[in-house]
């Protein structure tokens, strides 16, 4: 009888050390936030919310902070008001993605410095004279469960991520797979391993088949909207459309030191009701910035026409572009009058509100022809303002389709169309323009409105009065 | 770099993203541009994705109108 009653309590003893032993990890995680500033009110609501409901939560970004509002980019210190924000979230670790490069070294690094969140790259290897705080790996200690987190970015096809090559110049990139690979000892360290992944869910998914060590996948980058969480290889792979449209909540767990389940579901953020009204407050001072409110170039004379802001954006586009040439599409010139005076940045970005990016192309003179008929033919017959040149169209009247095009240089002559020259145009215009031409073209990784903010602040005074760069012929 | 729309081979600049193979789809096809915001944008693996993710990441995308034209 002694004998039962003593195993029975034995097991007793084995049930309650095995039932304190199961624990659950909460994290709540976001990627490809690109400025998304508008959104953080409601993001903080969920954090607190699901704080409250789980003290150890947590908060991750899969990368790509920075890039896609002017209120967050164009900031006195570029993508200020993001750091500020996540830090007020509490957010724990951001990987690193591609578009964190668009600050450049010292912006990054400043970035870093300012951050009460770690960032987290394994594949990147900083000069040290930048004094850039990017950790490869973190322990975090959630409620008792030990979680190791391993930070990793994409490489484009110049073994860089896709930024402009000269804002990484000094920073040495390696292998993502191979360099995962070395952190396999944080399994026999860690209850839960993540890999805060700015990779794509592709190679996501390629690479869990070699990293079976791996519980959890964070993921960003392709901007994939994922139900939840998806099983590959046994490794668990999360990741959300872009601009904080949803953000997962995952839950892991844990028992004896091993994961043994995942679920996840998705949060809407953008246009949902509830907002800490805190970081409402905060987002309302960043919105209200005076700094849009910048003088960069004095009007000598108004602006009167589409055609006059449309040549002064294409000579921008060749001044600061550094091209020969330059055209941009007649649409994308949002308003046709400014009054003399100041030109303010703000102007500016009402003027090319679109985020486009600076598209760099070498082509024949024949092709840029080309590419020009098919811009006037894709953006509702309107011709596309040039800069380096000037262009005289033949359209019919009735159709208007476009006849003939003639293109001069600036001395007069007409463009040799055998010649190769630079060319600067907006990656819209790009792209609605397609042609069999040898050189598709390459991303400056630099916004357009950032080129005539540029090419406005060099020239102090501009006076566009009367000035034309098409003529149009009606036969 | 090439990608497939709708199993068409489209060819855009280097750091381009979906949104502008879209545009090149529509412009080789004669589509209205206009229509690009209205789509659901599907990977390989029948995930939405949104008009701003780079083309690079993805080897083909299918797109769906809420509507026939």
């Amino acid at each position: 009888m002694k004998k039962i009653l003593f195993a029975s309590l034995l097991m007793l003893a084995a049930l309650s050390a095995s039932a304190q032993e199961r624990k659950e990890l909460h994290i709540l995680s976001a990627n490809d936030m690109h400025a998304a500033i508008e959104c953080f009110p409601r993001l903080g609501f969920i954090a607190d919310s699901l704080r409250a409901l789980y003290p150890n939560l947590l908060i991750l970004s899969g990368g790509d902070n920075r890039s896609g509002d002017p209120l967050n980019d164009m900031y006195e210190i570029p993508a200020y008001p993001m750091v500020t924000l996540m830090n007020m979230v509490g957010f724990h670790a951001t990987a690193v993605g591609n578009h964190e490069f668009d600050s450049a070294q010292k912006g990054l690094a400043k970035l870093i410095s300012l951050s009460t969140f770690s960032t987290l790259c394994a594949n990147m290897e900083p000069d040290p004279k930048f004094n850039m705080h990017v950790k490869p790996y973190q322990i975090f200690d959630c409620g008792g469960i030990s979680v190791g987190i391993i930070g990793i970015t994409a490489l484009g096809t110049m073994g860089l991520p896709e930024s402009h090559p000269a804002r990484m110049t000094d920073i040495k990139f390696f292998d993502p797979l191979e360099t995962i690979k070395k952190y396999q000892f944080l399994r026999e360290k860690c209850d839960v391993v993540l890999l805060l992944s700015h990779l794509g869910f592709d190679d996501d998914v390629k690479f869990s088949a070699e990293l079976p060590w791996i519980d959890i996948i964070v993921g960003g980058h392709s901007h994939t909207q994922v139900k939840g969480g998806e099983d590959h290889n046994g490794v668990f792979i999360t990741q959300n459309e872009n601009r904080l449209k949803r953000v997962t909540h995952t839950t892991l767990v844990v028992e004896n030191g091993k994961v043994v389940s995942r679920k996840a579901e998705n949060i809407a953020v953008r246009g949902e009701m509830n907002e800490n009204k805190v970081i409402r407050e905060v987002v309302r001072y960043f919105s209200e910035n005076p700094a849009f409110k910048r003088v960069l170039a004095t009007a000598d004379a108004p602006f009167s026409s589409y055609e006059e802001l449309g040549c002064m954006m294409a000579d921008a586009y060749v001044a600061e572009g550094k091209g020969d040439l330059s055209f941009q599409n007649a649409g994308g010139v949002r308003y046709d009058t400014h009054e003399a005076g100041g030109f303010t940045v703000a102007d500016v970005l009402r003027l090319d509100p679109f985020q486009n990016e600076a598209v760099e192309l070498n082509i024949t003179g024949k092709e840029l022809s080309e590419m020009l008929i098919k811009c006037y033919e894709n953006d509702q017959k309107r011709f596309p303002y040039v800069g380096g040149m000037t262009a005289e169209y033949t359209i019919d009247p009735k159709t208007y389709d476009l006849k003939k095009l003639v293109l001069y240089g600036t001395d007069g002559k007409k463009l040799n169309l055998k010649k190769t020259y630079k060319v600067i145009s907006n990656s819209y215009s790009v792209a609605v323009s397609p042609t069999n031409r040898k050189d598709e073209g390459q991303n400056t990784g630099i916004i357009t409105a950032e080129l005539i903010m540029k090419y406005l602040e060099h020239q102090g005074h501009v006076n566009y009065q009367g000035r034309t760069c098409l003529k149009e012929i009606k036969k | 770099m090439k990608l497939k729309v709708n199993r068409k081979n489209i060819e855009v600049f280097e750091g381009a993203q979906v949104r502008h193979a879209l545009l090149s789809y529509f412009a080789w096809k004669g589509l209205d541009v206009r229509l690009l915001e209205q789509l659901t944008v599907l990977d390989r693996w029948g995930h939405e994705i949104d008009l701003d993710a780079p083309a690079s990441q993805h080897e083909m995308i299918k797109f769906k109108l809420p509507y026939k034209l």
